[in-house]
């Protein structure tokens, strides 16, 4: 029997520096992980700790991975202290991932903070794959300062393929975009709200307030769809911490539609 | 109609002999006026308390240990388990646990003991002050779950038959089973009655039932939560001694890479959910006091369709600040 615990070894091919505390680790697995976008793996620094983080290659390259991710606690410093030939741990995929089939003839909002790209990366990677199914698709994303952006080198491709907006809460003298909260671009958007479906993925105070402007804009509950975050262990639906009400993040989400989270208590907490 | 038979004491102490050659037999001990699971041995097994309550640790224990290295080959002991004197309340606890466990992502030490071990239950015929079993849809003595269960009768036991391996556990004791005579099931029935007669009269005072999840949930904001838990010291033994708490952390740090010890944690813990950047849904004691309440009747029933209250009262003997689970349930009602 497959031992749920177990983690596989991944080394770590490429590290790539994306701003001052945020880096893509480009991974081989032992394995290939197959996975569908949205959802999530636990990436392991051996003797030292275990993490949810979502992948943000494409899922049809399963046997090179990508996790972008910022130094912001005692795991992920270790983790940025690891260089390329080092060996990580590795577990999943968990998680439900995005419905893309739900999605298929919709036209696309997403609506992304500060490390809420990598994961939305992995979406849109998908959605261009069939990009005819999606008859249009437009991304909102916001970071804290120009520096704080990450995937730079990539948004002026992206820009051939989709409407994308930037923001910064605080700009420099260079910055010739926005500048502002996440939701300020939402009244940039011409959007069809009938026959558009949002997706927001940030921190949860931007998600919160990404959300309800989608709300005030006239978007359903049930078309705005949150990819969620909670302190995790197992991933499988065991440990319990990720808990929101009776949910499990890791295994009913972490992709939740705000309907089924918007009469539960304390969801952005 | 379940298959019984009754045991006259002369007989038992062939069975559990026989048992002990087979099993890791483990017991109900008194030790400083309360009861523990301990293998039972040549010595102590005269000693047994069959009649009583639930023992100190609950069977979590013995399945999820509370630091387990959960990536290692699995590994039991040189005889499987057999645990005898295990309560109506701890088998219903196991409903959760299996589910947890089991499922999609089933850790293959937990299927491994629990398949191996044999569960041997005894009916309460002495209920607790803290016991409230009746309240949250249980009964001092067990009607499902076990392998065979043994209701003290006199001098010997009522043995029911409960599964294939439990029929096992009496083969080659044919001469030592006798028929259930009506005087044996008469006195059974009374005693059974007396146990659930004691369990409700010490919880006549308290207003809640099994259904709580519900009143529990409308008052969410309510300032109860915040009064109930004034006297909570947030040493988590509720949650430790609960028998369906199953939460547990993952340790990396260990001695040789690759190897992750599982490990109990508890959701009345202020770091419990707290992430990397120092944030945490349940800064305050109460909203973390308040979780342990929705967890167990509101969240467990909506995962596994199954209370994760048993009513055996563990929490209220362990608490430091006596606290007592039924007056906030009243409470809240």
């Amino acid at each position: 029997m497959k031992n749920p615990y177990v983690n596989q070894k991944a080394v770590i091919d490429k590290i790539i520096q994306e701003t001052d505390t945020i880096k893509t680790f480009c991974l081989k697995p032992e394995q290939p992980f197959g996975y569908t976008c949205g959802q999530f793996a636990e990436l392991m620094v051996p003797g030292v700790g275990e993490a949810p983080f979502a992948m943000s290659n494409p899922a049809s390259k399963p046997e090179y991975l990508q996790f972008t991710i910022q130094n912001v606690g005692y795991m992920t410093n270790r983790l940025h202290s690891m260089k390329e030939g080092d060996v990580l741990g590795l577990r999943g995929p968990y998680g439900n991932g995005f419905p893309l089939e739900a999605f298929k003839g919709r036209e696309m909002l997403l609506v992304i903070g500060g490390v809420g790209f990598p994961p939305a990366r992995a979406l849109l990677y998908s959605l261009l794959e069939q990009k005819a199914s999606y008859p249009r698709i437009t991304m909102c994303y916001g970071a804290r300062t120009p520096a704080d952006i990450v995937y730079k080198y990539q948004i002026e491709d992206l820009r051939k393929d989709i409407d994308l907006l930037c923001t910064v809460d605080k700009a420099d003298k260079n910055w010739k975009e926005t500048e502002g909260v996440v939701t300020v671009l939402l009244d940039k958007v011409t959007i069809n709200k009938s026959k558009t479906t949002a997706v927001v993925i940030g921190p949860p105070i931007m998600m919160k307030y990404a959300t309800l402007k989608l709300k005030e804009l006239g978007f359903k509950s049930g078309d705005i769809y949150l990819s969620t975050e909670r302190k995790m262990y197992c991933g499988i639906g065991q440990c319990r911490h990720c808990m929101i009400d009776s949910l499990f993040i890791c295994k009913d989400g972490p992709v939740f539609t705000y309907e089924q989270l918007e009469n539960l208590p304390d969801i952005w907490e | 109609m379940a298959e019984k038979y009754y045991i006259g004491k002369a007989h038992w102490k062939s069975i559990l002999n026989t048992w002990m050659e087979k099993y890791n037999v483990i017991a109900p001990q008194k030790e400083h006026g309360s009861l523990y699971m301990v293998p039972v041995t040549a010595e102590n097994s005269q000693t047994i308390v069959y009649d009583e309550v639930r023992a100190v640790e609950p069977m979590k224990h013995f399945f999820i240990p509370p630091l387990t290295d959960v990536t290692g080959a699995v590994k039991t002991g040189d005889k499987p388990w057999l645990f005898l004197g295990v309560k109506a309340c701890g088998i219903t606890a196991l409903t959760v646990l299996d589910q947890a466990f089991g499922g999609d992502f089933t850790d293959p030490r937990y299927e491994k003991l629990r398949e191996e071990s044999l569960i041997v239950s005894t009916d309460c015929a002495h209920p607790l002050e803290t016991c409230f079993c009746t309240k949250v849809g249980g009964n001092p003595y067990p009607v499902k779950g076990f392998d065979l269960n043994l209701s003290k009768v006199w001098d010997g036991f009522v043995v029911e038959v409960g599964s294939l391996r439990g029929k096992e556990l009496l083969e080659g004791h044919d001469r030592s089973l006798k028929e259930v005579v009506k005087e044996e099931a008469e006195a059974l029935s009374k005693i059974r009655a007396r146990a659930v007669r004691e369990v409700e009269d010490f919880n006549r005072n308290f207003g809640f039932s099994a259904e709580s999840g519900t009143a529990l949930f409308k008052h969410y904001s309510s300032d109860f939560w915040k009064k109930d838990s004034e006297n909570c010291v947030e040493c988590g033994a509720c949650t430790h001694v609960c028998p369906t708490c199953h939460c547990y952390f993952l340790d990396d740090v260990t001695k040789k890479e690759f190897v992750k010890l599982r490990g109990w944690d508890s959701c009345q813990y202020s770091g419990y959910a707290m992430t990397a950047g120092g944030g945490t849904p349940r800064p305050k004691l109460a909203e973390r006091f308040r979780n342990r309440y929705l967890c167990k009747f509101r969240y467990l029933p909506a995962n596994y369709d199954a209370l994760g209250c048993t009513g055996c009262g563990r929490c209220i003997a362990a608490c430091q600040g006596r606290i007592d689970m039924r007056e906030t349930l009243h409470d809240l009602k």
